[in-house]
């Protein structure tokens, strides 16, 4: 995401500002950027707390580590190496407590803490009314059961729009890989879907 | 039904855009003349908008949290002096310089005040009102403080009820001041502190919101909080109570960059008073320890001509 405003500074001097010290230049930085990262986190983790977590973890180690930026990659991809990383440690982390963290057991049975995460779309909007929460439960199931490489690449094109080239260079693999992994995630997808839309 | 089955598998990475040149004309062709593979691409396609659907969007509230909370541990990361392998130099200077801009440190404490007191709340669902004893009992915001069997068989419980009130005003409203005073002195919560110093800073030319400074530089247990309270104090260096405040953070302060702030302030203007040339000497005299200190008070003596460390 480059800065729009012809008033700001262009990416390069924001982020040389800020390795100088100037913390308006990092507070720009962060704005430019804050919202992707919190909407990647959130749609991974479905978690506002880990979405808050992975949010301050993320701008803390920016914060820190600023001043060994060598503008080797855009500072989008810099970023975006240590959000998806913090993200799927915590994905794998809840692989291995096989947790769902979304749905919580109440005396009620399952409640779903993500019903009241509201949703992107306007009130009001047919479109909107037709999307059943059986297929919502499904989709979220059928993510869950991805690996989170497959899980993260899926997320990085499919919602944050990346192209797979750029998505390698982030997760540190070649495009190739990540387009198998996509392809991966795509045909289980798929395959639990297919009839059920 | 080969191509069939290649195709389809193919069909996602085509909506994505992800094939070469060669494999979309592949497909593109092979669609032209398959009906069935049509209809397969228009399921895949209802199944990405369906995935669309699925989008979680973070709420206003989570990302202003999420700002929020980050200004602070901006502020406390800025406030830790870094170890010397760590650019310290760099580090030291942000130090210095680290002010959180009104826009990442949105005052939402501001005249916007969670003002808590004891007493019967009276924000209560109507389904507990039907017995008028219970009524304002909000669960999670009640606490047993004693439980005694009274001796009609009931049970008494003496409950310790809190409950939050917005109040608003504006600053030079002496109720929201006094809130805020208080506010700055709150043990419990730096960024309340940090909040609220914020907004005192900008009447530092009352009294009552100055002595609420002096305390705050000189004994809040969070340096970002004393940074700030130091910034608000700037204007008022000369004051002898603001410079008595100043002398103590250079002596008994552990944060480098307040101190070196308190040396530039104690030092500002033509004429440096004795008492300040002094207590330098005495840095000097002791070792001082903290290498950026010791450096700006001997360039300080040094321009005065100054001895080192003789008084």
């Amino acid at each position: 995401m480059a800065l729009k405003s012809g008033l700001q500074m262009d990416e390069s001097a924001l982020i040389r500002a800020a390795q100088d010290g100037d913390h308006a230049a990092f507070e720009q930085l962060v704005r430019a950027y804050d919202q992707s990262v919190l909407r990647l986190a959130m749609n991974l983790l479905r978690s506002p707390e880990d979405a808050n977590d992975v949010y301050q973890e993320a701008f803390l180690r920016v914060y820190r580590n600023l001043h060994s930026f060598r503008f080797d990659c855009s500072f989008h991809t810099w970023l975006y190496r240590i959000v998806t990383n913090l993200c799927l440690d915590q994905m794998r982390k809840r692989k291995v407590r096989k947790e769902e963290p979304t749905v919580l057991a109440t005396a009620e049975g399952p409640l779903d803490r993500m019903d009241a995460v509201p949703e992107e779309r306007v009130d009001g909007d047919p479109q909107r009314h037709l999307f059943s929460g059986q297929v919502r439960r499904r989709i979220r199931e059928v993510l869950g059961e991805l690996t989170p490489r497959e899980r993260m690449v899926f997320e990085l094109r499919h919602y944050q729009g990346l192209r797979l080239r750029r998505i390698g260079e982030v997760l540190g693999t070649t495009e190739e890989a990540a387009k198998n992994c996509l392809f991966r995630a795509t045909q289980k997808m798929r395959a639990a879907l297919g009839d059920f839309i | 039904m080969k191509d069939c089955k290649a195709v389809r598998e193919q069909l996602a990475l085509l909506l994505y855009g992800e094939l070469s040149f060669d494999e979309e004309e592949r497909i593109e062709s092979h669609l032209d003349a398959c009906v069935d593979c049509r209809a397969a691409l228009k399921r895949e396609k209802e199944l990405h908008a369906a995935f669309d659907q699925y989008e979680a969007t973070p709420s206003p509230s989570l990302l202003r949290d999420c700002r929020e909370d980050l200004a602070i541990r901006l502020m406390e990361e800025a406030a830790v002096p870094r170890p010397a392998h760590d650019g310290w130099w760099d580090r030291l200077i942000d130090a210095l310089t680290w002010r959180p801009t009104g826009a990442l440190m949105r005052p939402v404490g501001a005249l916007t005040l969670m003002a808590i007191g004891f007493g019967a709340a009276r924000m209560l669902p109507a389904s507990l009102s039907a017995n008028a004893q219970f009524a304002g009992l909000v669960p999670g915001a009640a606490r047993v403080r004693y439980v005694e069997p009274a001796s009609d068989g009931k049970i008494q419980i003496v409950l310790d009820e809190t409950r939050q009130r917005i109040v608003s005003g504006r600053l030079d409203d002496q109720q929201i001041k006094t809130l805020l005073l208080t506010a700055a002195k709150d043990p419990s919560d730096p960024g309340l502190r940090a909040e609220t110093v914020d907004i005192l800073n900008t009447r530092a030319q009352s009294a009552d919101v100055r002595d609420a400074l002096i305390y705050s530089v000189q004994r809040d247990q969070n340096a970002g909080v004393r940074m700030k309270a130091l910034d608000g104090l700037k204007p008022y260096a000369q004051e002898p109570e603001v410079r008595a405040a100043l002398t103590q953070v250079l002596l008994k302060d552990s944060n480098p960059g307040l101190r070196t702030q308190a040396i530039d302030l104690l030092t500002k203007g033509s004429s440096v008073d004795r008492q300040v040339i002094g207590t330098l000497q005495e840095l000097m005299l002791r070792g001082e320890q903290q290498g950026y200190v010791r450096e700006r008070c001997r360039r300080v003596l040094e321009a005065m001509n100054a001895s080192l460390e003789t008084y």
